[in-house]
C-alpha cells in the first residue's frame, strides 16, 4: 500500500463488462473497417473538400522574431488580378476576437498579428484569392516594416528579461508565465535522511508531432443565418471547438463544426484553432467560402503544437538498501509565444512522475517561460513523455553511481502487483499493473542473457555494442481536472471529458453507429466495430460507422491521453445496453416471451434454451420501426430502434484546495518496458540498431493488431526525438530547421529492422472489458531506452547522454572528449 | 509552396535549345530532370523568368564505351547509371556513391548532369566525377569545349558553364584494370546530402600504391582531391599506419565548414575517419 | 499570363486541358482532375506521398511540372482497384495493417507496384531501396516492408494459378 492516506477514498468501479470474457471479437486481429476506402485514395481528407465558389487563403508570415509592426503595404498585392483581399490582423481583428486560451490568466493571441510579432513565422498578414498560386503571388507584393525587439532564443535569459525584451507586458513584468512549486510527501526529511542523493541536469529540446498531412480548415459563413460551417481535421472540435465562436463573436449555436479524416494528428491536430478562426473569418469577411491549408512551411513555424522543451535540475534520494525514496525536480520550460494550454503538460507529467516505483515523495518547481519561438501544444506523451526519460535517467545514473545492476534494480524498486491500485505521492491512482511480468516477458523476448554474452565478444572484436532498458507508464484516460490544477487560479475548473455515441437500427437490421470524435490514424471505427458487434452478437460487416458534427451530434472530447478506445467501450456498453432493453421489449411482443427470458445470439434474440423461438434483429427493428400498433399501448414504447449514451470518466476526484493531493486524474495505467540492442560507431558518432524489443501491457486489448502499429508508430518517433529531430532556433530566433530537408525524421533506413512486439495484458477493474490505452505507445519509453542503451555501449569510455537529440555530431563530440581525457 | 510564373519552352531538339539558351541566356534557367530545380521553385527560392525544358533530349541520354573512355549523356537519369553494366564493370566507384544519392523515385527523374550543374556542396557526384578524372563537355550555339573536372567545379552551387551553355557529356578514362575503389561518406540519414562524403582509388603494383586519387566533399569550398596527400601515398606500401597517417594529414589540409548538423570539428574527425576507412577498403579490392 | 494545352493520359484516360506552366502535377492531378488521391504532405520533394508512376516510374509529383507530363501516361493510386476488388498491393496493405491514418499510403503503394512490375520476387533489400525514401510518421514501416512482401506472394499465388 502507499503511505499516501490523507486522501478521498477511491470511488467504486463503475465497470459493466468485466475482463477475463470468453470474447469472439474483441481480442482478434481482424483488418481496419477504414481502409478500404483509404486504399483506394478515396479517403476525404481536408484538402480533397471544394465547395462551390471557394477561395483560397495563404498566409504572410513574420520574418522577424519579435518587432512591432510599424506598418503594412498591400496596395500592390490587393490590386494583383484574381486577389479577392489583403487583410492585416488590424483588419481581421475589427470583426474577430483573441483566440481561445486554456491557460489562467490567458495570454492573449490573434489568428493574425496585431501590432506585434513574437515569433519567425507568425502570420502578419492574409491573402484571399482565386487560387492558392495566387494568393502566393499577392505574398511577394506585400511590405512590411518592422521595429526590432529583443530577441528571447535562451530561456534561461528570457526569464530575466525585462521592458521590451517582454513578450507579452500586459500580463506582467516579466516572460515568466507562470512559476509555482508542488511538494508531495516529506521530501525534505527524505532527503535529509537519504543515504545517497544522484544529480543530473537533463535537457529535452523541443521537437514535433509532424504529421505527413498539415492542418486545414474548410469555411463557410451564411449571413443570412449567421451561421458558420468550418470543416476541419481537429481532434477536440467537439470538445473545445465551440470556443472558436467566442472569437468570432457569433453565439456557440451559430458555428457547426463538420469533423473531417486527418493524416495524422498524435497531439498535434487537438485543437487548430489558429488555422480555423482564420478561415472562418475570412469566409465571413469575403462572404464566400474559403480554405485554408497551412503548406509545410506553415506548419513547421507556426504551427500550435511544438513539443516540451525543457531544462531539469533533478535529484534522486535513496536510503541504504538502495530503494529510491524521493525526487526533486526544477524544471525550466520554453513554452515559446504563447500559452494555450497552460501547464497542462506538467500536470500530465504529475500522473506518473514516479515511474513504476516505490517513491513516496516528490517535489517539482516549475517555471513557465515564454520565448521568442513558435508555441508548444500537444505532442504524443504532452509532457509525460519527459517525466518518463527524466526518471529513467535517474535511475540510470543511480545505478552507475552505485555500481547496481540496471535490471535488478528497477525490479527492486517496482510497485509490487499487490499494492494496486495504488495511489502515488501526486495524488493520481495507478488502477493495475504487473511489472515484473512485463519486465521478465522483455528480457524472454529479447534473450537478454544471450546478449549480454554477445555484448562481450563484439567488445573484444573492438565493436561498441550495448543494451538498453527502460520501464515507463502510459497513463491513459486523462481528467479535465488537469486542464487547470496546476493554475495558480483555477479559471474554467471544467471536470467532464465524456464521450457520446449514439447507434440507429435500420428497418433492415443494419447498424449505423455514430462517433462523436474524429479520425487522425487511430481505428475508432474498426474499435466501434469490434466492441459493438461483440455487445449486441452481431456481424461487424452488419454495422458501419459515421462522424457527427456538432449541430447533430453528442458530447464528446475526442482522441487524446490515450483515451478513445477506452472512453468509446463505454459509451458503447451503454447505448447498447439501452438498445439491447428495446429489442428485448420489442421482441417480447413478437415471441410473447418475457424480456428477462430472452438473450442475444448470433444476430438474433430468442428465448434462453430454446433454440427456435427467435426472431432476427432486421424483422424486430422492422417491427420497431413500422408496426407500433402490433404493440401494447404504452407511452414508454416508442417506435424507431435507436440510443444514445454518453459516458464520463469512469475514475477521477477532485484535486484538493491547496493541491497537496491533486485528485485522481489519469489512473488508467499502461506500462513498457523497452530494450533496444544499439551499435555506436566511435568515430562517427552513429548508432545503428541491433536489435529492440517492446513490451507493452495496455490491459485487455481490442485488437493486438492495431496497438502494435502504434507501439511501432511511436516507437519510431520516440527514436526520431532521441536521434533526430529538434526545432533549432539560432540566436536571432531564426528557425533553421524550417522544411523536412533540415528537420530530419527517421526513415525505414534507420529504424531496426524488427521492432518485436510484446504484449502482457493486465486488465484495469475499471473500465470496460478492463481496456486501457495505448495509443502514445512506443513514444513515452523509446528516448530513455536508447540513452540507456548508448551509455552501455560507451561504458568504456564513460560517455554520459543527458541531452537530446543524440546526433552524430553531439556524440562524436562526448566521445572524442572522452578519449581525450583517458588518453 | 508554389512556384512564382515564368515562360516555358519546351526543346525538341539540341540545336534548338542552345539557339533558345543563346538568346535568352541568364533569364532562362534550364529544367533537366527538376529533382533539384523545382523544390527551389517551390520554396521561392530561386526564380527564373524563362524555363528551358531539355527533358525531352533523348540524344543525351546514353552510355557508351569509347575505346579507353566512357561516355555519359549528361540527361542519363541517376538510376540509369547506377544500373549500367557499363558503368559497373568500368567505373565501380560510381555505382558505390550512386547508392548513397538520394532515393530511388528521385534518381528515376533527376539527372546526372542536371545533378553536376546544379552543384550542391553536400552532392557525391562532383567528388566522384574529380575522382575519376573526368572531362566535362559543353556546348553552346557556336561550339564545343571540354572542361577539366577540377576547374568545371567553381564554388557552392557555381558551375564554370556560361549561361549560352549546356553541359552535353561527361568523359571518364577508364581507370586501370584492377584498380581498388571505395566511396564513403556520413549523412545522418540514409540518402541525406554528406556531411563528409569521401572516396578513394588507387592501384597496388610491386607492393606499392600507385596512381592515388583521394578526395572529399562538404569539407570546404571548392575542394576535391588532396594533391598532397595523394602524393605522399604514392609508392608506399598500404598499411594501416601509413592509412592513418594519410588521414592525419588530410584532416589537416582541409578547413570544413560550420553548420547546423556538423561542426568544424567533427568534419575533421570525419575527414579522419572516412579517409582511413576508403584508402583501406580501395586497398582490399586493388588486386596486387 | 499564358497557358499552354497539354494531353495527358491518366489511369488509361487521355485529358486534354489549359494550364499555366508553373502548375504542379500534384496540384494537375488533385484539382483539375479530382483525384484527390494523391496527396501533398510537403511539396518540397522529400516526404514522398505524391509519389505517382510517370510513363511506368515512380515520380514525386509535386517535383514534376504538369508540362513535363504533356504526352506521357500517369498512373495514380485510383488506377490500383476499387473497394470491391482490390489490387494484390491493396489487399496486402489491407490485411498486413501497413497503414495507420493513409495519407502516405497511396505513395508507398505506387512505389511498391513499380517494383513489383520491375522484380516479382523481391527481397528486404529491394523493397527497402524502392519505399526507403518515403516518409511514414504513423507506422514505423515494418508493416508497410510486409505489406509489400505479402502483395508479392499474392501476386505469385495469381500467376501460378494462372
Amino acid at each position: 500500500m502507499s503511505t499516501i492516506t490523507k486522501s478521498a477514498p477511491i470511488p467504486p468501479s463503475r465497470q459493466r463488462e468485466k475482463p477475463g470474457q470468453q470474447l469472439k471479437w474483441i481480442g482478434k486481429n481482424i483488418k481496419r473497417v477504414e481502409d478500404p476506402r483509404l486504399l483506394t485514395g478515396q479517403g476525404r481528407y481536408i484538402d480533397d473538400i471544394d465547395l462551390p465558389n471557394m477561395l483560397h487563403a495563404a498566409v504572410l508570415r513574420s520574418t522577424r522574431a519579435h518587432a512591432r509592426i510599424k506598418s503594412i503595404d498591400v496596395t500592390a498585392a490587393a490590386a494583383l488580378p484574381g486577389v479577392v483581399k489583403v487583410l492585416t490582423g488590424a483588419d481581421i481583428a475589427r470583426t474577430t476576437g483573441p483566440l481561445p486560451c486554456f491557460s489562467n490568466p490567458p495570454v492573449e493571441q490573434r489568428c493574425v498579428a496585431v501590432g506585434r510579432v513574437r515569433h519567425v513565422g507568425e502570420a502578419v498578414a492574409v491573402v484571399v484569392a482565386e487560387s492558392r498560386y495566387i494568393a502566393e503571388d499577392a505574398l511577394d507584393l506585400i511590405a512590411v516594416e518592422y521595429e526590432d525587439l529583443p530577441v528571447m532564443v535562451d530561456p534561461e535569459e528570457a526569464v530575466k528579461a525585462t521592458g521590451d525584451g517582454v513578450l507579452h507586458p500586459e500580463r506582467g513584468p516579466t516572460n515568466i508565465a507562470i512559476q509555482r512549486r508542488f511538494t508531495f510527501g516529506p521530501v525534505d526529511a527524505d532527503f535529509a535522511a537519504a543515504a545517497r542523493i544522484v544529480r543530473r541536469k537533463l535537457r529535452w529540446p523541443r521537437s514535433g508531432a509532424q504529421p505527413l498531412e498539415t492542418v486545414g480548415a474548410v469555411a463557410e459563413y451564411e449571413s443570412g443565418a449567421g451561421k458558420f460551417t468550418i470543416h476541419m481535421n481537429s481532434s477536440m472540435y467537439n470538445y473545445v471547438g465551440w470556443t472558436m465562436a467566442l472569437s468570432l463573436g457569433v453565439p456557440a449555436h451559430k458555428i457547426n463544426l463538420v469533423p473531417v479524416i486527418a493524416g495524422g494528428s498524435f497531439g498535434s491536430k487537438l485543437f487548430t484553432h489558429k488555422v480555423c478562426v482564420l478561415a472562418a473569418s475570412l469566409a465571413r469577411i469575403c462572404g464566400r467560402p474559403v480554405k485554408y491549408i497551412e503548406d509545410r512551411i506553415d506548419n513547421l513555424t507556426a504551427c500550435d503544437n511544438h513539443g516540451s522543451d525543457r531544462i531539469y535540475d533533478a535529484e534522486l534520494a535513496l536510503d541504504a538498501d538502495n530503494r529510491m525514496i524521493g525526487l526533486r525536480c526544477k524544471v525550466l520550460d520554453d513554452y515559446g509565444a504563447y500559452f494555450q494550454y497552460g501547464v497542462g503538460h506538467h500536470g500530465n507529467a504529475l500522473s506518473q512522475i514516479v515511474g513504476p516505483y516505490r517513491i513516496r515523495s516528490v517535489d517539482l518547481q516549475v517555471t513557465a517561460v515564454l520565448t521568442n519561438k513558435c508555441q508548444q501544444g500537444a505532442y504524443r506523451g504532452f509532457g509525460s513523455e519527459v517525466a518518463n526519460f527524466v526518471i529513467e535517467r535517474m535511475v540510470d545514473a543511480a545505478v552507475d553511481e552505485l555500481g547496481l545492476d540496471s535490471v535488478e534494480f528497477r525490479r527492486m524498486n517496482f510497485i509490487r502487483r499487490e499494492d494496486f491500485p495504488y495511489k502515488i505521492p501526486t495524488g493520481n491512482l495507478y488502477d493495475s499493473g504487473n511489472y515484473a511480468a512485463v519486465l521478465d516477458e522483455a528480457l524472454r523476448l529479447l534473450d537478454y542473457e544471450g546478449w549480454r554474452k554477445k555484448q562481450a565478444e563484439y567488445r573484444k572484436q573492438g565493436r561498441y555494442i550495448g543494451i538498453g532498458i527502460a520501464t515507463c507508464q502510459e497513463r491513459s484516460v486523462f481528467s479535465a481536472t488537469e486542464f487547470w490544477m496546476l493554475n495558480e487560479k483555477a479559471g474554467f475548473a471544467l471536470t467532464s471529458s465524456p464521450e457520446g455515441v449514439s447507434i440507429k437500427i435500420d428497418p433492415l437490421g443494419k447498424i449505423v453507429v455514430s462517433l462523436n470524435a474524429p479520425f487522425w490514424g487511430n481505428s475508432p471505427e474498426t474499435m466501434a466495430t469490434m466492441i459493438l458487434a461483440e455487445q449486441l452478437k452481431v456481424d461487424p460487416a452488419d454495422i458501419s460507422v459515421a462522424y457527427s458534427d456538432t449541430d447533430h451530434g453528442l458530447a464528446g472530447t475526442g482522441p487524446g491521453g490515450s483515451r478513445y478506445t477506452v472512453m468509446v467501450a463505454g459509451a458503447l456498453v451503454g447505448a447498447a445496453g439501452i438498445i439491447r432493453e428495446k429489442l428485448f421489449r420489442v421482441a417480447g411482443h413478437m415471441l410473447e416471451a418475457s424480456p428477462g427470458d430472452l438473450e442475444l445470439r448470433d444476430g438474433k434474440v430468442g428465448v434462453k434454451g430454446a433454440p427456435g423461438l427467435e426472431k432476427t434483429i432486421a424483422e424486430i427493428a422492422m417491427h420497431a420501426h413500422f408496426f407500433r400498433l402490433s404493440m401494447p399501448d404504452d407511452p414508454t414504447l416508442t417506435s424507431g430502434m435507436d440510443a444514445a449514451y454518453t459516458y464520463d470518466h469512469p475514475l477521477t476526484t477532485l484535486p484538493s484546495d491547496d493541491r497537496s493531493d491533486l485528485g485522481i486524474f489519469y489512473p488508467i495505467m499502461g506500462h513498457m518496458c523497452h530494450m533496444p540492442v544499439v551499435e555506436v560507431d566511435v568515430g562517427t558518432g552513429q548508432v545503428s540498431f541491433l536489435d529492440y524489443v517492446a513490451v507493452h501491457d495496455c490491459g485487455t486489448l481490442v485488437n493486438p493488431m492495431t496497438l502494435a502499429g502504434h507501439v511501432r508508430g511511436g516507437t519510431a518517433q520516440g527514436i526520431g526525438t532521441a536521434l533526430y529531430e529538434q526545432y533549432y532556433y539560432d540566436a536571432d530566433g531564426q528557425l533553421l530547421t524550417a522544411n523536412y530537408a533540415d528537420y530530419l525524421m527517421p526513415t525505414l533506413h534507420e529504424l531496426p529492422e524488427n521492432v518485436r512486439v510484446g504484449h502482457v495484458e493486465t486488465p484495469s477493474p475499471y473500465t470496460e472489458y478492463g481496456i486501457k490505452g495505448g495509443g502514445e505507445g512506443g513514444r513515452m519509453g523509446a528516448p530513455p531506452a536508447i540513452c540507456s542503451a548508448i551509455e552501455d555501449a560507451l561504458r568504456p569510455l564513460g560517455v554520459k547522454v543527458d541531452a537530446l537529440p543524440i546526433t552524430p555530431r553531439r556524440l562524436r563530440t562526448l566521445i572524442r572528449e572522452a578519449q581525450a581525457a583517458v588518453a | 509552396m508554389k512556384p512564382a510564373r515564368f515562360e516555358y519552352e519546351r526543346a525538341t531538339d539540341l540545336a534548338s535549345a542552345l539557339a533558345v539558351l543563346a538568346r535568352y541566356g541568364r533569364e532562362a534557367k534550364v529544367l533537366a530532370g527538376g529533382q533539384s530545380l523545382i523544390p527551389l521553385l517551390n520554396l521561392r527560392l530561386a526564380s527564373a523568368e524563362r524555363l528551358i525544358d531539355i527533358g525531352r533530349l533523348d540524344e543525351l541520354r546514353y552510355i557508351r564505351l569509347d575505346g579507353n573512355e566512357l561516355r555519359i549523356g549528361a540527361l542519363t537519369t541517376h538510376n540509369a547509371v547506377l544500373r549500367s553494366t557499363e558503368v559497373a564493370e568500368h567505373c565501380p566507384i560510381m555505382v558505390e556513391a550512386y547508392r548513397l544519392v538520394s532515393h530511388h523515385s528521385v534518381r528515376n527523374r533527376g539527372t546526372i548532369g542536371g545533378n553536376l550543374c546544379h552543384n550542391d556542396p553536400a552532392s557525391e557526384m562532383p567528388l566522384v566525377v574529380n575522382l575519376l578524372g573526368a572531362t566535362l563537355i559543353a556546348r553552346s550555339a557556336s561550339g564545343e569545349r571540354a572542361i577539366s573536372g577540377e576547374t568545371f567545379f567553381k564554388g557552392d552551387f557555381e558551375t564554370a558553364l556560361e549561361p549560352s551553355e549546356l553541359l552535353v557529356e561527361i568523359r571518364i578514362p577508364i581507370p586501370v584494370k584492377g584498380h581498388g575503389w571505395s566511396f564513403q561518406e556520413v549523412s545522418q540519414r540514409k540518402g541525406d546530402f554528406a556531411l563528409v562524403a569521401a572516396g578513394a582509388m588507387l592501384a597496388i603494383d610491386g607492393g606499392v600504391c600507385r596512381d592515388v586519387r583521394l578526395g572529399f566533399r562538404n569539407v570546404g569550398e571548392t575542394i576535391f582531391r588532396l594533391p598532397a596527400v595523394e602524393a605522399r601515398l604514392e609508392g608506399q606500401a598500404p598499411s594501416a599506419a601509413v592509412f592513418s597517417a594519410a588521414a592525419t594529414a588530410a584532416m589537416n589540409a582541409v578547413a570544413p565548414p560550420s553548420d547546423l548538423h556538423a561542426d568544424e570539428a567533427y568534419r575533421r574527425d570525419l575527414v579522419k575517419v572516412l579517409a582511413e576507412r576508403v584508402l583501406a577498403a580501395a586497398a582490399a579490392r586493388a588486386h596486387h | 499570363m499564358t497557358t499552354q494545352t497539354i494531353a495527358v493520359t491518366v489511369n488509361g484516360v487521355r485529358y486534354e486541358r489549359s494550364v499555366e506552366p508553373r502548375l504542379l502535377l500534384s496540384d494537375f492531378l488533385r484539382h483539375e482532375l479530382s483525384l484527390t488521391g494523391t496527396h501533398v504532405g510537403c511539396e518540397h520533394g522529400i516526404c514522398g506521398a505524391c509519389t505517382v508512376l510517370l510513363d511506368g516510374l515512380a515520380t514525386r509529383s509535386c517535383l514534376c511540372l504538369a508540362m513535363q507530363a504533356d504526352g506521357a501516361s500517369v498512373e495514380t493510386v485510383e488506377s490500383l482497384g476499387r473497394v470491391d476488388a482490390l489490387h494484390p498491393m491493396q489487399q496486402a496493405f489491407w490485411e498486413k495493417h501497413g497503414l495507420q491514418c493513409g495519407f502516405c499510403t497511396p505513395g508507398m503503394l505506387m512505389c511498391a507496384v513499380e517494383l513489383l512490375r520491375a522484380n516479382p520476387n523481391p527481397d528486404r533489400d529491394a523493397i527497402v531501396e524502392a519505399i526507403g525514401g518515403n516518409l511514414c510518421r504513423c507506422t514505423g514501416y515494418q508493416n508497410i516492408i510486409a505489406a509489400v512482401e505479402r502483395a508479392a506472394e499474392l501476386q505469385r499465388t495469381v500467376s501460378e494459378a494462372a
